[in-house]
């Protein structure tokens, strides 16, 4: 049983992974913390169902708009609320609140359009198969989803390392002033930023969706406050750990309901995140001295 | 009109019940501290009231007392714990708080009647009580605001370092107003529980904090009424816009949005700014 | 003339006018009863309960008031919808009783809902029949207080009943929703008449409202090897559970028992195929083999172009229940002489069948023991032992 119940943890810490990064990537490089996020995890689920509902097309394709949409979704995050608010200097908390009303507005939105009943993804888009290995049941949909959250991540890492952009926004992440100074375009920079954690976002709410068989106007906002625990847990602005965290999460949640019940689940979360903040504010995976902290 | 009052009644007092917990999130706004744990704190508040007068017989008085000792006591340990990390950090961890709070009343159901709640606590909030608080409140507000304290604050929330620096004590000034806003949370609590009579650990979790923290923005952080103005605003929309709670939502996240980007003064200020073609981005 | 004394052809005219303004104005007011409908149409899963019996209700005053069943007394419906926010309920409750001063009350759609604002109407004395409350205790709040939701505790032990007879049921596995009065009280009652039946409960899992991944809890009630999963849940945590049972390879004998509250068109939706086999006990069903069941059925289907559920039966009833209470009260004000007449009425002819009210006043209705049928998408009544 306990090896099973790892394979739900990590397909849960995947989707957790993928959110995450996004989350953090935006922190990263611009040093905002993107409460609308949750919001666009929501509304990628949602623009991936109607493609398949409405447009009869595959999973592939549903896929491919719904990171498209979500990526513009984050980038009008930015343009609304996290530009004019850095052009008047305005201190950090008015970024959160905006980004929370923008999610208000994002959520209500999705009400009137969908509905506000849950629904699900036609039986053609799940992958039925699953494999017994081991006395343990591994779903195609769990690989399905713990490969795309690699690939993503890995994508990403690629991108920030071995790419000429990717040198051009770890410039930004170090200083937003110097970038300017060596003539970085910081604008193109701050879009490209928003549209991949977008991206991730609704990527997550596809892969969510299509794991637990549900897509609801809500589904957002526990894994908002989720993605917040692992960013405490990675370490505020790092990609490599927010993916360990996320799968660490997807553990540490499945682990708590197998020893002390669904109850206390999030109370473990919560915990650690206090825990971490108190002693380790830079997160378990954070080896350099933060400056932020 | 006794009749309309009575029709009206539940929604005056939760407009100032709102008001009361919007100012206490107005103090730590002003020295830019965006706390969650409002949530938390009337929680502890609630339940420890709703504990003395159901189980212990204890008179509305004393067990406000203790509602609002606790919330001061919680207020105070968290805040030596939790102030000292950076803003988003900060915030986080009150929220961390609120949740892990929630989830303890949520399970410990021997005390706290779990996941269902607890019924049938006597009304013992009445109007006039809320409206007594919320003028204390308000006259405790203002009179911190044009004291040297004020002073402080606003330095404070111009730039931080440079107050640290010549020598003042932020640390304790923050603590100071976290105990306080701890005060007015646990307060309110208690109130909250003998007004709806009933309670439940829902009703005290990440939305409660951030409606209260919502209130003070959409009036107007600097300004003396706007908590006050944003609290009913709060309150009535779901009430006029019963007939589609989606555009309430809309509209409320709207609202917020626009008080946000174009007016850190808030609503409160605006007819002065209509009337005065004010400079945008200057602190009223 | 104007300036003129009125003549007296003029003054007798304008009093004669005036005497009877009061009594038209009587009239008029004394001739509708005003119904408080507080049934949820948004706010989640509450909403797909809460329209089915607000269409119900409206369809049966339609009915009542076109036949003018109750003489010149018309009943009107004043809908408000409280987003299954239960301080929400509480305020509109209020705003019902004091300002549109309503002689009844059908509602609310959620039980924990009920328990905060039932009060309310027990104290204002205003009578309150709600169609889709069923957790334990609920009338107790006070006598005002009506259901013709059938509770959980007249249900589920026959149904449990006929899984042991069917299936030969000795394991139990147990997974309820923690924070909601309906699945708590559902998962007591179940408790209970699994403990009475001798049963061995292997498991007991839990879950919060919102939780979409049963993986943890599932894996653990697989490792006990149970007999049967017996579920306290709402619709779309049946539906989830049910899917990822199978997912996980649960064994195909396994048989899974629901309660009320999975009975609807919603758990066929969500579930598909997944949901074939589940047991169930309701009050009623859309095939029940009754004329007046029928006939509701039909007038249900025509007006809104789907097919009723149990809630939408259990609403309809009660709308003639109460418009029988006001018609043998001959009162659209007074909700006390309302009351006593709606606790007289035994042996009502309604959708549900034929039944009166218990000591406690719970509808007395003979429970139904029905399967899903996953093709069909519908609840059947289950093959005989």
């Amino acid at each position: 049983m306990l090896l099973q119940q790892f394979v739900n943890g990590l397909s849960l810490g995947a989707v957790y992974a993928v959110f995450a990064v996004g989350f953090t990537l935006v922190f990263g490089v611009l040093n905002v913390l993107n409460l609308s996020q949750g919001a666009v995890f929501m509304w990628g689920a949602y623009v991936g169902l109607e493609v398949m509902r409405t447009l009869h097309l595959p999973l592939a394709a549903a896929m491919a708009v719904a990171l498209l949409a979500a990526g513009l979704l984050g980038v009008l995050s930015e343009w609304i609320v996290f530009r004019p608010l850095q052009r008047r200097g305005a201190h950090r908390w008015m970024g959160m609140v905006g980004s929370l009303a923008l999610a208000r507005i994002l959520i209500g939105a999705a009400q009137e359009v969908f509905g506000t009943q849950v629904v699900r993804y036609p039986d053609g888009a799940v992958i039925g198969a699953a494999v017994d290995l081991w006395g343990v049941r591994v779903q195609g949909l769990q690989v399905v989803a713990l490969a795309v959250a690699l690939v993503l991540v890995l994508a990403l890492g690629a991108l920030l390392r071995l790419t000429n952009f990717g040198r051009v926004i770890r410039t930004v992440a170090f200083s937003e002033t110097v970038a300017r100074l060596v003539g970085a375009p910081v604008g193109r920079v701050r879009v490209a930023t928003f549209f991949v954690s977008g991206a991730l976002a609704g990527g997550a709410g596809v892969l969510w969706s299509l794991l637990f068989q549900s897509v609801s106007p809500f589904m957002g906002e526990t894994v908002l406050l989720k993605g917040l625990t692992v960013l405490i847990l990675g370490g505020l602005g790092n990609v490599a750990g927010a993916l360990a965290g996320g799968l660490l999460l997807g553990l540490v949640e499945v682990g708590s309901v197998v020893a002390v019940g669904a109850g206390y689940r999030d109370a473990v979360g919560f915990g650690l995140v206090l825990l971490i903040l108190l002693t380790r504010p830079t997160g378990l995976f954070s080896s350099r001295e933060a400056k932020r902290a | 009109m006794i009749d309309l009052y009575y029709a009206y009644e539940n929604v005056i007092d939760l407009c100032l019940l709102n008001a009361v917990l919007a100012f206490a999130c107005l103090l730590l706004l002003g020295v830019n501290l965006l706390s969650l744990a409002t949530g938390g704190l009337m929680a502890l508040g609630a339940y420890l009231s709703i504990w003395l007068t159901m189980q212990k017989g204890w008179s509305f008085g004393p067990a406000l007392l203790a509602a609002t000792l606790l919330g001061s006591l919680a207020a105070a340990g968290l805040g030596a714990l939790v102030l000292r990390l950076r803003g988003d950090y900060f915030a986080m961890a009150t929220l961390a708080f609120t949740e892990v709070v929630r989830i303890l009343t949520l399970n410990w159901d021997s005390v706290t009647g779990g996941a269902l709640g607890v019924f049938g606590i006597p009304k013992l909030t009445e109007t006039w009580q809320l409206a007594a608080l919320l003028l204390l409140v308000v006259y405790l507000v203002w009179a911190i605001r044009n004291s040297a304290i004020g002073d402080r604050m606003r330095a404070v929330a111009e730039d931080e370092l440079a107050v640290t620096a010549s020598g003042h004590d932020v640390a304790r000034l923050k603590r100071a107003l976290f105990t306080a806003s701890g005060a007015i949370a646990g307060l309110g609590g208690a109130l909250a529980a003998h007004l709806n009579m009933f309670v439940a650990p829902g009703d005290f979790g990440f939305l409660r904090s951030m409606d209260a923290v919502l209130a003070p923005v959409l009036g107007g952080v600097w300004n003396l009424f706007g908590a006050a103005i944003g609290a009913a605003i709060l309150t009535l929309l779901p009430e006029l816009l019963r007939f589609s709670a989606q555009w309430r939502e809309i509209l409320i996240g709207a609202v917020t949005l626009l008080a946000v980007l174009f007016l850190p003064t808030g609503v409160a200020s605006l007819p002065r700014r209509l009337l005065r073609g004010a400079h945008p981005g200057r602190i009223a | 003339m104007p300036y003129d004394r009125l003549s007296r052809r003029q003054i007798l005219a304008i009093s004669a006018g005036a005497m009877l303004v009061p009594a038209v104005g009587r009239a008029q007011g004394a001739s509708v009863a005003k119904i408080g409908l507080v049934q949820s149409t948004t706010g989640g899963s509450a909403a797909l309960y809460g329209t089915e019996q607000k269409q119900a209700i409206e369809l049966a005053f339609s009915e009542i008031n076109e036949a003018k069943a109750l003489g010149e007394i018309r009943l009107q419906a004043l809908h408000a919808d409280d987003g299954a926010d239960r301080g929400q309920t509480v305020n509109i409750f209020q705003r019902l009783i004091r300002q549109d001063k309503v002689v009844a009350i059908l509602g609310p759609t959620l039980s924990n809902s009920a328990f905060a604002a039932d009060p309310l109407a027990q104290q204002a004395s205003i009578p309150v029949i709600a169609s889709s409350n069923t957790a334990p205790n609920l009338t107790k709040i006070g006598d005002f207080i009506f259901r013709t939701s059938v509770p959980e505790d007249q249900v589920f032990p026959s149904v449990l009943g006929y899984a042991v007879r069917k299936h030969g049921v000795k394991r139990v596995a147990l997974i309820y929703g923690l924070d909601d009065a309906l699945t708590r009280g559902a998962h007591d009652v179940q408790k209970k008449a699994a403990q009475d039946l001798g049963l061995q409960q292997v498991a007991v899992e839990s879950y919060q409202r919102g939780d979409v991944d049963f993986s943890a809890q599932l894996t653990k009630i697989k490792a006990q090897n149970p007999d049967a999963v017996i579920l306290g849940t709402l619709a779309e945590e049946a539906a989830a559970i049910l899917r990822q049972a199978r997912q996980l390879g649960f064994d195909e004998r396994i048989a899974f028992v629901g309660c009320n509250a999975n009975i609807s068109a919603k758990l066929f939706e969500l579930a598909g195929p997944a949901a074939h086999g589940i047991i169930v006990g309701a009050s009623w069903f859309a095939g029940y083999d009754n004329p007046k069941s029928r006939a509701f059925v039909d007038a249900y289907r025509r007006r809104y172009g789907s097919t009723p559920d149990i809630y939408a039966a259990q609403g309809y009833d009660a709308a003639y229940l109460i418009a029988e209470a006001i018609r043998r009260a001959r009162t659209v004000t007074d909700g006390r002489a309302v009351r006593a007449k709606l606790a007289e009425i035994r042996d009502f002819d309604g959708v549900l069948g034929r039944y009166g009210w218990s000591p406690e006043r719970d509808a007395t209705v003979t429970p139904k023991v029905l399967v899903g049928d996953g093709q069909a998408k519908v609840f059947v009544a289950a093959p005989a032992v």
